[in-house]
């Protein structure tokens, strides 16, 4: 009997130990959790608290509270009017008139300036590539041993940080401002931007194809060319396309200091304030820089081996046409 | 050509890959290292090439001593290490650059001889139909092929190959090793072939080398290696396997029309 009911004492001590044990480890645990949460609301309502000082000091540096607010306002309400100028068609439907802007390019020759920004692109691109290539490869380590590579990776950094509108601006005494200058300075932004997308490729390669031409007995350029370099061609001309699209982007940046394209003509409409041309231009801009990345997005996708347009038929590829301009284009 | 290793050691920041491995392969031999994954095989092959450099002791060939990759000495890689995006005739001529110059090689002006080398390097191995034909497009038996074929147009006289059928199917390992068997043969070539799977090395090989941790733990004939000797090589835990495996081996061997399929170590 005696032992039954210790038995019966223990039973009971347990049960009420037992019963608290997870008790308070639930309780335990839900506390942490508590101080958890409070600390990362903590640290996220500093963060934006950061953020929002950030933003208020950079708003203030550029003078952004100001009175002339109220008093350009219906200039530029004015000036909406002449970007996009309404037209009655038909003597009913309001819509904007795409006549004018039409005229203007006409007019304006837009298609030979927009030659002339594509010509300016293209010729740096060009002249930029193997140049980048050459610095790209000459950068890696496997190719020149350690801190030798790094003037070249240093000379990349140093073109990539001079932005291409200042490189035309060295290049002046030597051209001018004229697109000659605009081809110069898009050619050396290349080498930078380009050299350094090829660098960071020529980091990720198998290093299998290397050894397998290092066992022939090849001579170090032929272990490079084929083993390294048969690596990233495709991936050299996928890039290029992609700098291209920039480059001709910054070709029209660049004719606005006056180097030629549609850079001039878009600064000339601006600064006579036509600004139904002005945004004319603009709308061929976008017609042009879309068109060449359209170009450059197929090219890419092609290279990467995921075009399966030859596998459709015409019909497919009509009814499909719509997506996949839009997925080349967003 | 007479291979001759004497006191090879390497050793990788403290761990021993190799210690002092010693042997000699006659001429004509096709020759198997045997040993567990990380035994030294892979190391052993790298450092014949001049891939690796050891660090201590010798190799010669014919009493010339191999310091450096050669084109005398044909590799062929688990991983084929071909040029994936060249064609399989671009990767044979590559068998010929220790021969061409740079710009020769680059502009692919070779001539003839060295190109009609290569074709007939692929038309060895079974591939001349394919020889336009992209690399990276083919099966991995084929690329095998194709890396055969390139150690060929090197005009070797020692072929390695480091485990050539490892990452095969059972049935493409069986025609990578009878190419590989029958080049060695008709071309008269000393070959030395590391292999993992116990049934395709006792199938193809003449002599055994055994790498147990670094260390040579056999080396003779195939008739010497029994199981006994594999329980040495590769330890208590998989020897029943393995003796299954050699056993039914050896009964396939007993029926002369036996269908013997390989069958690969998972």
């Amino acid at each position: 009997m005696s032992a039954d009911s210790d038995s019966v004492i223990d039973r009971l001590l347990k049960q009420v130990i037992g019963g608290n044990k997870p008790d308070s480890a639930i309780k335990q645990r839900h506390t942490e959790l508590k101080r958890e949460r409070l600390v990362r609301r903590l640290s996220q309502s500093a963060l934006l608290t950061i953020i929002g000082v950030l933003l208020f000091a950079s708003l203030v540096m550029v003078g952004f509270w100001r009175e002339e607010w109220i008093q350009y306002w219906p200039e530029f309400t004015d000036a909406l009017t002449q970007y996009f100028p309404p037209e009655l068609y038909f003597g009913f439907l309001p819509a904007i008139d795409i006549g004018r802007y039409y005229q203007f390019w006409v007019e304006a020759g837009l298609v030979g300036e927009a030659g002339i920004t594509l010509a300016i692109a293209l010729a740096g691109t060009i002249m930029g590539a193997p140049l980048a290539l050459l610095f790209g490869v000459l950068g890696n380590e496997r190719v020149t041993p350690f801190p030798i590579n790094f003037v070249f990776r240093g000379i990349m950094s140093i073109i990539r940080s001079i932005p291409s509108l200042v490189w035309a601006l060295i290049y002046v005494p030597l051209g001018g401002i004229s697109p000659v200058t605009a081809t110069l300075a898009i050619g050396t932004d290349t080498i930078g931007e380009l050299g350094r997308l090829l660098t960071d490729e020529l980091e990720e390669i198998d290093d299998g194809p290397i050894e397998g031409i290092s066992s022939t007995g090849a001579g170090k350029p032929q272990v490079i060319t084929f083993g390294m370099i048969t690596q990233i061609v495709r991936p050299f001309i996928a890039w290029s396309m992609f700098i291209l699209e920039n480059n001709v982007r910054s070709a029209v940046g660049l004719g606005i200091i006056g180097a030629g394209g549609l850079g001039v003509t878009l600064s000339i409409e601006q600064q006579t304030f036509k600004f139904t041309n002005m945004m004319a231009t603009i709308l061929f801009i976008v017609v042009l820089v879309l068109s060449v990345e359209m170009v450059s997005q197929r090219t890419r996708s092609y290279l990467r081996g995921d075009d399966d347009d030859e596998q459709s038929s015409l019909y497919d590829r009509i009814v499909g046409l719509p997506k996949r301009l839009s997925n080349s284009l967003f | 050509m007479v291979l001759r290793v004497e006191n090879l050691s390497k050793r990788y920041n403290g761990t021993t890959a190799l210690s002092e491995v010693s042997f000699e392969i006659p001429d004509g031999t096709f020759a198997v290292v045997l040993g567990e994954s990380g035994a030294g095989k892979s190391t052993l092959l790298r450092i014949l090439n001049g891939l690796t450099e050891p660090t201590e002791g010798h190799v010669y060939i014919d009493d010339e001593e191999i310091t450096n990759s050669r084109s005398d000495v044909g590799m062929v890689f688990q991983q084929h290490n071909l040029v994936e995006e060249l064609s399989a005739y671009s990767n044979a001529l590559t068998g010929t650059l220790n021969r061409t110059g740079f710009l020769r090689s680059l502009l692919n002006r070779q001539p003839t001889d060295e190109k009609e080398l290569a074709l007939e390097a692929l038309e060895t191995v079974g591939l001349l139909d394919a020889a336009g034909q992209t690399v990276s497009s083919m099966s991995g038996g084929q690329q095998q092929r194709v890396g055969i074929a390139r150690a060929l147009v090197q005009q070797p006289e020692l072929l390695l190959a480091d485990e050539p059928v490892a990452s095969l199917d059972p049935s493409s390992a069986e025609t990578v090793m009878a190419y590989l068997r029958e080049t060695a043969k008709t071309r008269e070539l000393t070959t030395l072939a590391s292999l993992h799977q116990v049934n395709i090395a006792r199938e193809f090989g003449e002599q055994f080398i055994a790498l147990k941790q670094g260390d040579v733990v056999f080396a003779g004939s195939r008739e010497e290696l029994t199981s006994d000797v594999l329980e040495r090589i590769y330890g208590d835990i998989e020897t029943d396997e393995l003796r299954e495996e050699t056993e039914t081996e050896a009964a396939s061997e007993a029926i002369p029309e036996a269908d013997m399929g390989i069958g690969v170590e998972s």
